[in-house]
This record gives structure tokens, sequence and C-alpha cells, in this order.
């Protein structure tokens, strides 16, 4: 029991907080006095951690020279396991707008880089994508967290608006994608960073 | 200071291996100055976002400088890029904000801020450490060569007088000029190493 992690959704801000379950009479504390939703964090650490190897590993192999973007809850491990290899640079942005040109920049520099957001940034960030990786034609692979997907179809009020508007807004945008499921890491990313080059645009890999 | 003053007289200083990123109010201005393959117009493009992908120019190619001619209001649209910059420094580069403390090219309607932000001081927190303010045609011909045999990333503040120039556009798709470039960059210079990576 030790080892499990919950994460506190508030009903405002969306903030996150994950906390061992030593610490489960804070969350009950907490849970008191600003109504807050207390749930089992699906998955453990060390599986998520394996995936992310997973997923470097294929990115290595794939060239890629740089990892452009804003960490959430789903990617730290992987900015974690990338920071920590000498092949490719981090390159962390304030906001995901700065992400889709610097990663522009860098490949019309003759870099490979990759950009890792999560779909709220997607949404944040749309004219830059269009302004940048879009109209320049840059074959870039895109990895997205897909929040709040475990939300969707609820109909207590407790849907994350950000899960149903993500995919409608990613085909009116024009971003192809494609999720990716525990073991097809390696065809997934390849398969969409070959239709990123194919097509010279942007394509997305998704992270539920 | 005048804009073609002061536009004329960066271009005299540039070293023809600069890549010169502009947008809006110095897009249109510097296309009539220079010529050259190695100039890339942020133009059509997402406002604000010139800075960070001159940004990403610098980081993958080292060993070429690599200036972006910044408006205040751009700055102002993505003033994290000035932290990002600072997080993740590239010496070679460079950029200039022109500040009139008007959205130009939709009308001369004030930048928030107008009148009271210093741009100097705003990059100065941000963590950029080459930090300068050259109010005159003078001070861009005298300081400027000094300053940039420095490494960067270097910050320079320049205010401009306000103008009436409008709106650039592109005659062709961005995608043009970022392939062309691309491939500008991928050509070895003469006197150069045929690899930035330092492999011959």
């Amino acid at each position: 029991m030790s080892s499990r992690i919950f994460a506190i959704d508030t009903c405002e801000g969306n903030m996150r907080v994950f906390v061992s379950f030593e610490d489960l009479h804070l969350h009950q504390a907490v849970k008191q006095s600003v109504n807050v939703l207390v749930r089992e964090f699906t998955g453990d650490e060390s599986r998520s951690r394996e995936r992310s190897e997973r997923i470097v590993a294929v990115l290595i192999d794939l060239g890629i020279t740089h990892v452009v973007g804003v960490p959430d809850n789903v990617t730290r491990l992987i900015f974690e396991t990338l920071t920590a290899d000498p092949r490719v640079a981090v390159v962390p942005v304030c906001r995901e707008g700065e992400a889709w040109a610097i990663a522009s920049g860098l490949w019309v520099g003759g870099c490979s880089p990759v950009v890792i957001i999560q779909n709220t940034g997607f949404l944040e960030s749309g004219d830059a994508l269009r302004g940048t990786a879009t109209d320049m034609g840059i074959p870039l692979l895109v990895l997205m967290d897909y929040r709040g997907f475990k939300t969707l179809g609820k109909t207590d009020g407790r849907e994350d608006s950000v899960a149903r508007l993500f995919e409608p807004t990613m085909r009116a945008w024009e971003m192809p994608y494609e999720f990716l499921d525990e073991g097809n890491e390696r065809a997934v990313l390849k398969g969409v960073f070959r239709n990123a080059v194919e097509t010279q645009r942007p394509a997305a890999v998704i992270l539920t | 200071m005048n804009r073609l003053e002061c536009l004329n007289a960066l271009h005299e200083l540039r070293d023809p291996g600069t890549v010169v990123v502009t947008t809006m109010g110095s897009a249109s201005p510097w296309s009539g100055i220079s010529n050259s393959d190695l100039d890339f117009p942020s133009v059509g493009s997402a406002m604000g976002h010139a800075a960070d992908f001159a940004m990403g120019l610098a980081l993958a190619r080292p060993r070429r400088k690599i200036w972006v001619f910044n408006g205040d209001g751009s700055m102002l649209m993505s003033l994290g890029t000035l932290v990002t910059i600072a997080q993740t420094p590239a010496p070679n580069l460079t950029v200039f904000v022109l500040e009139n403390g008007t959205f130009e090219v939709t009308g001369n309607q004030p930048i928030p801020g107008a009148g009271f932000i210093s741009f100097v001081r705003i990059a100065r927190g941000a963590g950029i450490e080459s930090v300068h303010d050259l109010d005159s045609v003078s001070a861009v011909k005298d300081r400027l060569p000094a300053l940039l045999r420095y490494p960067g990333p270097h910050f320079v503040r320049i205010p401009i007088e306000a103008g009436n120039e409008p709106a650039p556009i592109l005659d062709c798709s961005l995608r043009i000029p970022a392939y062309r470039l691309r491939k500008t960059l991928e050509e070895p210079r003469a006197g150069e190493a045929r690899s930035e990576s330092g492999i011959l």
C-alpha cells in the first residue's frame, strides 16, 4: 500500500498533487477543506518509467537531437530520462507556443527535434503551431499527453473539458495523430515520424 | 532613431554569414536593404514567435551568428521567451528589440506598458546577462561590434520612431523561405569547415 500514488484534482484550476499513501491523512484534510476529489492514480511508477525508457529508446533510434516542451505528470518521466541522456538536448520552454517555434528553428537549422506537451498546451498554442511548424512544413514528431482521457463521456459533471475538446481540435487543425498503447511504442512512433517526414507536416503520438 | 538609419547601420555591421530573422515592422524595410539567402522573414507567421524561432536556429547552428529584429509588441506577446533563452543560452544569438511603443502595422495602437515598460530590466530579470540599450545610430555603430565579440545570448534594445509601416505580406508560402534557409545552411561556407559538428 505504501507505494500507491494518489492524485488530487481540484474543481478549480485542475491542480494535481501526487503524494504517497502515508500522506493519505493529508488527503482527507484537504478533501474536507476544499472539496476535492481523491482518486487512486492508475499504474505504478516503475511501469511508467519502463514505458518512458522504451519511448526514449525509439526517439534516439529515430535520430532525435532535441526535445522541446513542457512536462506534465505523464511525460515527466520521459523528460527525466532524456535529461540524463547526453545524446539528446532538452529545451524546456515557458509556454507551449515557444515549443513550436523553437522546434521549427531547430529543424530549419538542420536538427531533428521532437515536441512533448500536454493537450492543454496544444489548445493554448494553436496559432503558434499554425504560424510556424504547420505553415513552414516542418516534419515534426509531437508527443502529447491526453489529460482527462479517462473522464471522457462522464455525465456527472466530471468530464474534463480539455478531453472533450481535444480530438475535435486536432482534426480541425489538421494534425494527424495516433494513440500509443502499451507495447506498441516502437511501431507507432516510427510510423508517425515517417508520416511527418513524408507529408512534411507535424504529426502527433497521443499518450493516454 | 530613424528606423531605416538603424537598419542600415545594422546591415553595415552584419557579418555576411549572419542569419537575420525579421518580423512585423522590420521585415519589409530590411528586404529593401538586404538581399541575402540568410535573411528569414517571419511574416504571416505567429506573432511573437520570431525570437524563439531564432533561438532554435541558434541552437542548431552554434557557429553562425543569429540575429532577430523583434518588435516591442511582438516581444510582449511571448515575454517568457526571454527566460527560455536564458535557461538554454545560445552564445551566438542576439535579440534586438526595436521599440517604438506601438503595434505599428495595425495602426499604431499603443502597446501595453508604452511609456513605462523597461525591456532592458525585463531581459536582465529574465536572466540574460548581456543586455544593452543602444539609443542612437552612433551608439549602434560604436558599441555593437565590441559587445558582440563576447559570448551571448545578447539582448539589445533600440528605440525607434513610430512610423506607418503596413503589415508585411509574404509573396509565397512560408514553407519556401524555411526550406531555402535550411538548404542554404547545409551548404559549406568558403573557408569554413564543411560540417558545423566539427566533422570534416
